[in-house]
């Protein structure tokens, strides 16, 4: 039992953390592992500074703490500091995944599930090295504070991950597939569904011409259109970046006209999926938050410190990669909402475009950048040839400002592999989605 | 049964800056051990998290020699050898005052930037000893500043860059070396659209390449360079290598994660424009028939991969007015480029600064960059300079096409 001290604020979060990877590479097994950690971060707070520890001996928390405690002053009006009064003291067990736990299935189980797979990445003979992996993570959290809070609640994810290289003469492309659920047995009967995308992608390989550079019309998949959002509206919500600048709230001031009427960014941690927050690192529930509603700015994403200095509420978004490092302002599941139009009314209209199947990654500042993987022309209304783009660019506010179509279908994605990076701290999973989007004009390269 | 053991320890202690002030110290000691047992051409790998107890993770790596991962025996033999690089940079008691006078300082030479992100002091100790009388150790520490600068009222998340990393802290010489930049970037400045020399850290451009020197594409026909070891590709002056020197890269250790060292500390991927080496583990060293790199990393309870720790390139010039003289584009802040399946690299550049024989002189527009791959390290490749704009580091010149962001024809 932890006991808290007066005259500082303390929190405690403890981790265990179970994962399983199994990989094969062209055939051979070359990874087989269950790793189980368990760790917790543990900060106090006097009113001036944070003080911060990382312990893998879990057995001795107190020690921990007490150590923290002597490097803080105490603070007899701690409970008064703005950050501390925002702190929500919720009391909780919320364990979704206790009926079908990832961890219990034995790793024989998923390696024979993987087995199956991989015969259907060599059905084309232009696939020279193909590997498939099986990856799960099933977490369990206690957090506890020094307000009384205390919540134990739980997180899943498996998946499937397929690489292969595919070569046929001087053509070359590196192919991708991932399957992203949060139980062990929504991952059977996916065959179909792997071999189409191998085969979409050795035709892709054989068959795709260089683009011809320009400004274009560009109609992003759901996959696309949530790392656009995710990268090039998303980060700039996480209200950190507003801490150190007096002049970024009147820059971004909520009601601010910042894109088409016809877009709405919302971000969710209580959305199933590898964006599944339903308490973040310091306690706070999960809610919906708009970022944008209508064209309109209509939130932004906050940790209690920031929440505090802004002068706003919590949104439920101060999150750690891990029981190594402080929770900061981070996504969870990032998307935006759907439209009026289905698939081919979107792109009925284009003369010449182009259309952002697959994408191998996206990053965003004031200029945001996707890198397509697959991608197609639009010709005339309909979709052509498939095309070699290496990147998509645009200034942020004029292409969230160009959006001119939504299809009504949203599709939110979970991914097992890769994840959010913000500086220290990489490959926090999130999830993100949304309609196929339109954009009147992109800069294509 | 054969057996190697390794130990990681890594101590850091954390400042989180907001608003250009201190808020938050944060002090991890972690420490991972890893088992990997050898027979009958398997491998079975215990690791755990926390002091390792080498007898029980050598019963659990026994123990998972069953899953049959496949994986050849190659241990290298006997060698003790120790390079630490541990001498203290600040007292762990003295980071927050001294840091605290450097950030204030750092505030009235720089009144128009609001500055945020961390200060790390990193020690790192990595032994490795196997079964065949292997021993190595290696340590390293540094200390790191990673500022990011917000031109105020600019309303972007950041604008800028300020990054220091060293082992010996002089605040004079980093203040110095912040100033020039902080000056650099209120000066607007202009470029013609063409073919310019654009200097860079080798990371931002050889980053996106890495993956086709890696050997399972390359024996996969997927890599560039596939079919081409041993041949001249690449320009005469680019010698391209990983960096595992501990007292030159930071946060490296001599060996890697299977206990291979190389000449200098350093393999060679490009020797004179000469392809010689590619990214191998052990295992696909001998599948392959490739020349092993030693350069592997691993998780501490998985199998060796495919690893790379720091770019290193020949120096070709002494200083960068030499490297290049005349107008030059300096780039600071690069995300998000890539290269298509046919080896064309495109990337945007959101922050870069004019550079004028060697010096920069002023803050760029946001523009593009892009080359071919081939051309890139070969007829465009202009060298690398050592040592700037602080110690240990690099720049390397390459000839791109510069465009205006957005596509247009004026910068």
């Amino acid at each position: 039992m932890i006991q808290f001290r007066n005259g500082f604020y303390a929190d405690v979060r403890v981790e265990d953390r179970c994962r399983a990877v199994i990989s094969y590479k062209a055939g051979t097994l070359e990874e087989m592992r269950s790793r189980r950690e368990l760790q917790a971060f543990l900060r106090v707070y006097d009113g001036k500074l944070w003080y911060y520890a990382s312990v893998t001996d879990v057995g001795h928390l107190q020690k921990t703490l007490d150590g923290l405690y002597a490097a803080a002053e105490e603070n007899p009006d701690i409970l008064e500091d703005p950050i501390v009064r925002r702190f929500e003291k919720n009391r909780d067990v919320l364990l979704s995944f206790e009926d079908h736990p990832v961890r219990n299935v034995p790793l024989s189980e998923k390696q024979a599930l993987l087995l199956g797979y991989l015969p259907v990445l060599t059905e084309d003979p232009c696939v020279t090295m193909p590997v498939g992996m099986y990856l799960d993570r099933s977490s369990r959290y206690h957090f506890m504070s020094s307000l009384g809070a205390d919540i134990e609640y739980d997180y899943q994810t498996c998946g499937l991950s397929f690489n292969f290289s595919m070569a046929e003469g001087e053509k070359k492309f590196q192919g991708f597939w991932q399957k992203g659920a949060t139980r062990f047995d929504e991952l059977a009967g996916v065959e179909d569904e792997l071999r189409a995308a191998v085969k979409e992608q050795a035709e892709f390989m054989r068959n795709s011409v260089p683009v011809e550079a320009g400004q274009y019309p560009v109609v992003l998949s759901p996959q696309a259109a949530g790392v656009f959002a995710h990268e090039s509206f998303g980060h700039k919500s996480e209200s950190d970046f507003m801490l150190s600048d007096a002049s970024m709230k009147d820059e971004w001031q909520i009601g601010k006209n910042v894109g088409s009427p016809i877009l709405s960014i919302a971000e969710y941690g209580g959305i199933p999926g590898s964006g599944f927050v339903p308490y973040d690192d310091e306690g706070t529930k999960a809610r919906k938050n708009y970022l944008i509603k209508n064209g309109v700015l209509a939130g932004r994403l906050h940790s209690a410190m920031t929440a505090a200095a802004l002068d706003e509420e919590l949104t439920g978004n101060a999150r750690a990669v891990d029981c190594n490092f402080e929770p900061i302002v981070r996504m969870t599941t990032t998307y935006i909402e759907g439209g009026d139009l289905d698939f081919d009314e979107l792109i009925a209209p284009i003369k010449k475009g182009y259309f952002i199947k697959t994408i191998n990654h996206g990053s965003g500042m004031s200029t945001f950048t996707i890198a397509p993987s697959v991608a197609y022309e639009i010709s005339d209304g309909k979709l052509g040839r498939p095309v070699q783009i290496s990147v998509i660019t645009g200034s942020v506010f004029e292409t969230l400002g160009l959006i001119d179509g939504l299809t009504k279908d949203v599709e939110l994605l979970s991914f097992v592999t890769g994840g959010c990076g913000k500086m220290e701290q990489v490959n926090l999973p999130v999830g993100f989605g949304g309609p196929y989007v339109r954009v009147s004009s992109m800069n294509v390269q | 049964m054969e057996k190697e053991f390794i130990k990681e320890t890594l101590h850091t202690i954390t400042l989180n800056i907001t608003a250009g002030k201190i808020d938050s110290f944060r002090e991890v000691e972690k420490t991972t051990g890893t088992v990997r047992v050898y027979e009958n051409g398997c491998i079975g790998v215990a690791g755990c998290l926390g002091e390792p107890d080498e007898d029980e993770l050598t019963e659990q790596a026994k123990e998972a020699l069953s899953f049959g991962i496949p994986y050849p025996c190659r241990l290298d033999g006997a060698e003790e050898r120790i390079e630490l690089h541990d001498d203290e940079i600040i007292p762990v008691s003295e980071l927050i005052p001294t840091m605290r006078a450097f950030l204030e300082r750092l505030g009235e030479q720089c009144p128009k930037m609001a500055f945020s992100n961390k200060i790390n002091l990193i020690y790192k100790k990595t032994e490795y000893h196997n079964s065949m009388g292997r021993h190595l150790l290696s340590s390293g520490r540094h200390l790191s500043i990673e500022l990011l600068a917000q031109n105020r009222g600019s309303g972007n998340l950041f604008d800028t860059f300020f990054l220091w990393a060293g082992e010996h802290f002089d605040p004079d010489e980093v203040l110095a070396y912040f100033r020039e930049q902080y000056d650099a970037f209120y000066v607007p400045a202009d470029i013609e659209p063409g073919r310019w020399p654009v200097v860079t850290e080798p990371g931002n451009l050889f980053g996106t390449f890495l993956q086709h020197f890696v050997g399972d594409l390359y024996i996969a026909g997927a890599s560039l360079v596939s079919g081409k070891l041993g041949e001249k590709v690449f320009h005469e002056k680019l010698t391209f290598c990983d960096d595992m020197d501990p007292g030159t890269s930071f946060e490296t250790c001599f060996f890697d994660a299977e206990g291979c060292t190389a000449k200098n500390d350093k393999p060679v991927l490009v020797e004179n424009g000469v392809l010689t080496g590619l990214l191998t583990t052990k295992k696909t060293s001998e599948e392959y028939g490739l020349p092993v790199f030693g350069s592997a990393d691993a998780p501490y309870d998985g199998v060796p991969g495919i690893g790379f720790h720091s770019f290193w390139l020949e120096e070709t010039a002494r200083t960068l007015k030499e490297l290049v003289p005349g107008k030059a584009v300096y780039v600071i802040i690069a995300s998000g480029g890539d290269m298509t399946p046919d080896g064309h690299f495109a990337a945007p550049v959101q922050m870069a600064y004019l550079m004028e024989n060697g010096r920069i002189v002023g803050r760029l527009p946001e523009i593009s960059v892009s080359g071919s791959f081939f051309d890139l390290l070969g007829k465009d490749y202009l060298g690398t300079v050592h040592d700037c704009p602080f110690k240990k580091s690099q720049l390397t010149a390459v000839m791109m096409d510069v465009k205006k962001a957005g596509g247009g024809s004026n910068v």
